[in-house]
């Protein structure tokens, strides 16, 4: 009850009290985010020429991805086999060897590269 | 050299200035004078048609703390945290983990911030007429925004706010269209917002939806990676470097490279690293510094703690001393009594006054008492004499400097201690390296240990003597993880002991770790370069998506030859990163190197890149197609929620197919 006291109180003059968006929802709070927008969306038959949010996505790239380093961000020519950190010289190298592990994952995180395929 | 000095940058830290409640005019008020609204992403600009500038400029986010989760039983009402709008939050990073914005990427899903923000909004514009905002307002929505999106942002306005009606455009266009004195025709529009870029070909003034790309990177990704990569750099300093301050950086020192590869080379040179890198100075306390910085203070604080210690266990022992003697006394006195010959009843009741039983029991509590206080006697004087004895200092011999009878001899002292150090360093460093190959194949360690392995998993059924000696037990230990032995308490005390002789005896040595603010400073180099160039290399944050010059190359692949040349002859830059340092020359650099030879390509950057659009807007209002493309709250009622009238700036309208929706006839 005091909740909705103080929240009435709280209420500037100018909007309507009784509005309340979401009503259709028993629960409070939930909106919908945009991927369920957009599959709602894509699942409606619409006409062919009607250009969507989700049909103007870049497209993928076409290029060879460039491997920098993942330390410094310079060109780099090498992979470490027991990390998985691309480096571009010997010092970097040494670095690498004495990163901790929650260093090196994070680099690998921050390139994406956190699958066991890939 | 002092300019090395004058290079160090310091973070502003700048901090939100709260919003005024501006005041509503009369004539505001009577002309229902209309409101103008940028809704980015990032931020919202709001203000009248009629003002100079936006009266508003704040985040789009409000900070929401969460609600204290109560015992039932309590009386007291339950304290609701204050909910901050916008520039209510002065320092953002005290509420990063309780942020909220209305924003799912660049479309508005969240319509309860929404109402929060635009309250925060008609609130600070000053409006203060009952149950309705009576002026007609211009949003700005993101580009082909979905019509779910539209349809409950409309809901809120009209039902909420009450508001007279409402114009829809897209802020790339607008800014396009409407702060230019003469705008060109055809043009490839390049917006880079905070959370999407947009590519957006205008032929003829119509903007060519089907051929506009966006590209899920901007400003906060590009904010993002350069503060993970600071992180990663200095982990000793991750919580100083906030996403605020990454944001600064990206303003402040940030530049794209118009050839990477080649800005890259360059760095490679000792010489330009020296030259370019920019130095930040991250706040740091001295104070923390002085407990580090001498020992002797330390151990002399530990001193007059233990001093403090005893003194007011003496004290203790004192006060106690006291107290039993006084009982002693007065027990005395009643034996006295006793002895005099006092009657039965005055006896028993006085030993009753005392909790006696009798009196045996006195003359045991009488014996007892005695002999503590001659326990307490005896440890006072113990006391008195250990404190004696703890005064010299023990360890101070240590510490304090040996005498030598020349240099040299000190020197060779000094020598020796060092050649130790350096030996247990290298021992550790050869353990490390041993470690490593022995997990590694082909190399000589690796394949012994895998050698030793496989001949002692082999079974030899009759003659197994293994263990006989107890030299074959040790073949565990080489196999073992570490190799051997490892890194030992004892030489770890070694270590710190011989650094202590040689602090003592050579505090040259330690001077470079005397200076702290070097220690606190970031070293900013490539990673000025690095972090913006994540909108040209998507893949450098693991995103499959084409960087910006493959995509604006594929969205003139779209078109025939004719209208690639008026496209690319018209590239215009909009959006919040435009201001980035060397954009302008990297797109030409890109840009030549996709068209054929000698074409036309020409790039511009709109001035104020992030106030173009709400001037634009702006603009719209006050020229004649405002009342034209006005959705009114009749034909919201009338046409259903999601209709909304399009213009040159706006989206187009695709009535969503339903079933139970009526048909709309435009």
């Amino acid at each position: 009850m005091s909740v909705e006291e103080q929240k009435l109180e709280q209420q500037p003059v100018f909007k309507a009290s009784s509005f309340q968006q979401n009503k259709s929802t028993k629960k409070k709070n939930v909106w919908k985010g945009l991927k369920q927008i957009i599959t709602s969306e894509k699942a409606l038959p619409w006409p062919d020429e009607v250009v969507h949010y989700s049909s103007i996505n870049a497209p993928p790239s076409f290029k060879p991805p460039e491997k920098f380093s993942d330390l410094s961000g310079l060109p780099a020519p090498y992979t470490d086999p027991q990390t998985r950190l691309r480096f571009a010289n010997k010092d970097e190298y040494a670095t690498i060897v004495d990163l901790p592990m929650d260093i090196t994952a994070g680099y690998l995180a921050l390139r994406g590269a956190t699958s066991i395929v890939g | 050299m002092n300019l090395g000095k004058m290079d160090v940058f310091e973070f502003k830290d700048a901090k939100c200035n709260p919003d005024i409640i501006h005041p509503y005019t009369q004539n505001l008020k009577n002309n229902s004078v209309p409101i103008v609204i940028d809704n980015g992403s990032y931020m919202s600009r709001a203000g009248w048609s009629t003002s100079e500038a936006p009266v508003l400029q704040f985040k789009n986010i409000i900070a929401k703390p969460r609600k204290e989760r109560s015992k039932k039983d309590t009386i007291e009402p339950i304290q609701i945290p204050q909910l901050q709008v916008g520039n209510d939050i002065l320092n953002i990073e005290a509420v990063r983990f309780q942020l909220k914005t209305q924003f799912d990427r660049n479309v508005v899903t969240h319509f309860e911030a929404q109402e929060h923000l635009f309250d925060y909004t008609f609130t600070h514009l000053g409006i203060d007429t009952e149950n309705s905002v009576n002026h007609p307002l211009f949003l700005t929505e993101a580009f082909l925004n979905p019509n779910t999106s539209r349809q409950l942002m409309s809901e809120l306005l009209f039902e909420c706010y009450g508001i007279p009606g409402v114009v829809y455009g897209i802020d790339s266009l607008l800014s396009y269209h409407y702060t230019q004195a003469k705008p060109l025709e055809n043009a490839l529009i390049i917006n880079l917002g905070y959370q999407t870029c947009h590519v957006i070909p205008v032929l003829g003034n119509k903007t060519v939806f089907e051929n506009t790309r966006r590209l899920n990177i901007g400003g906060w990704n590009v904010i993002t990676f350069l503060h993970r990569i600071l992180q990663l750099k200095y982990p000793a300093h991750a919580a100083a470097v906030t996403l605020s301050r990454a944001e600064e950086l990206l303003h402040t020192i940030c530049v794209i490279a118009s050839d990477y590869k080649e800005e890259m080379k360059r760095w490679t040179d000792n010489e330009y690293y020296e030259k370019h890198i920019k130095k930040i100075q991250l706040p740091f306390s001295s104070a923390s510094t002085s407990s580090a910085l001498t020992l002797e203070q330390q151990k002399e604080r530990k001193r007059e703690l233990a001093r403090r210690l005893t003194e007011i266990n003496a004290r203790k022992r004192e006060e106690r001393l006291a107290e039993d003697q006084e009982k002693l006394r007065q027990l005395l006195e009643i034996q006295e009594i006793i002895d005099f010959g006092a009657d039965k009843d005055e006896v028993d009741n006085i030993l009753a006054e005392y909790q006696l039983r009798n009196v045996n029991d006195l003359q045991k509590s009488i014996l007892n008492l005695n002999m503590k206080i001659e326990k307490i006697k005896q440890k006072i004087t113990a006391a008195n004499n250990t404190e004696d004895l703890e005064e010299p200092p023990v360890k101070q011999a240590k510490l304090s400097k040996m005498v030598f009878e020349n240099e040299s001899a000190l020197h060779s002292f000094l020598d020796n201690i060092k050649k130790m150090k350096q030996d247990i360093l290298n021992k550790k460093l050869m353990r490390k390296q041993r470690k490593q190959d022995i997990f590694k194949r082909r190399t000589a360690a690796g394949q012994e240990r895998m050698r030793i392995i496989s001949q002692l998993a082999r079974k030899e059924k009759g003659n197994d003597d293994f263990g006989m000696r107890d030299e074959d037990w040790d073949i565990y230990k080489t196999i073992s993880k570490d190799g051997g032995d490892s890194d030992s308490d004892v030489e770890n005390e070694k270590l710190l002991e011989f650094e202590e002789i040689l602090r003592t005896h050579d505090p040259q040595e330690f001077d470079e770790h005397a200076n702290l603010g070097e220690l606190h400073q970031l070293h900013v180099g490539i990673e000025r370069y690095r972090a913006p160039e994540l909108i040209f290399k998507p893949y450098m944050s693991g995103s499959p998506e084409a960087g910006l010059s493959e995509v604006i190359g594929y969205v003139l692949s779209l078109f025939g030859d004719e209208d690639q040349l008026k496209l690319a002859a018209n590239v215009v830059v909009t959006g919040g990163l435009a201001n980035l340092k060397g954009l302008r020359e990297r797109l030409l650099v890109d840009l030549i190197s996709i068209r054929p030879f000698r074409s036309e390509v020409n790039v511009s950057i709109m001035g104020d890149s992030s106030l173009t659009a709400w001037y634009g807007a702006r603009q719209f209002v006050r020229s004649g197609e405002f009342k034209k493309c006005l959705l009114t709250k009749n034909m919201f009622e009338e046409y259903g929620p999601e209709y909304f009238k399009t213009h040159v700036a706006s989206n187009i309208y695709y009535p969503t197919p339903n079933e139970s929706l009526i048909d709309v006839d435009v």
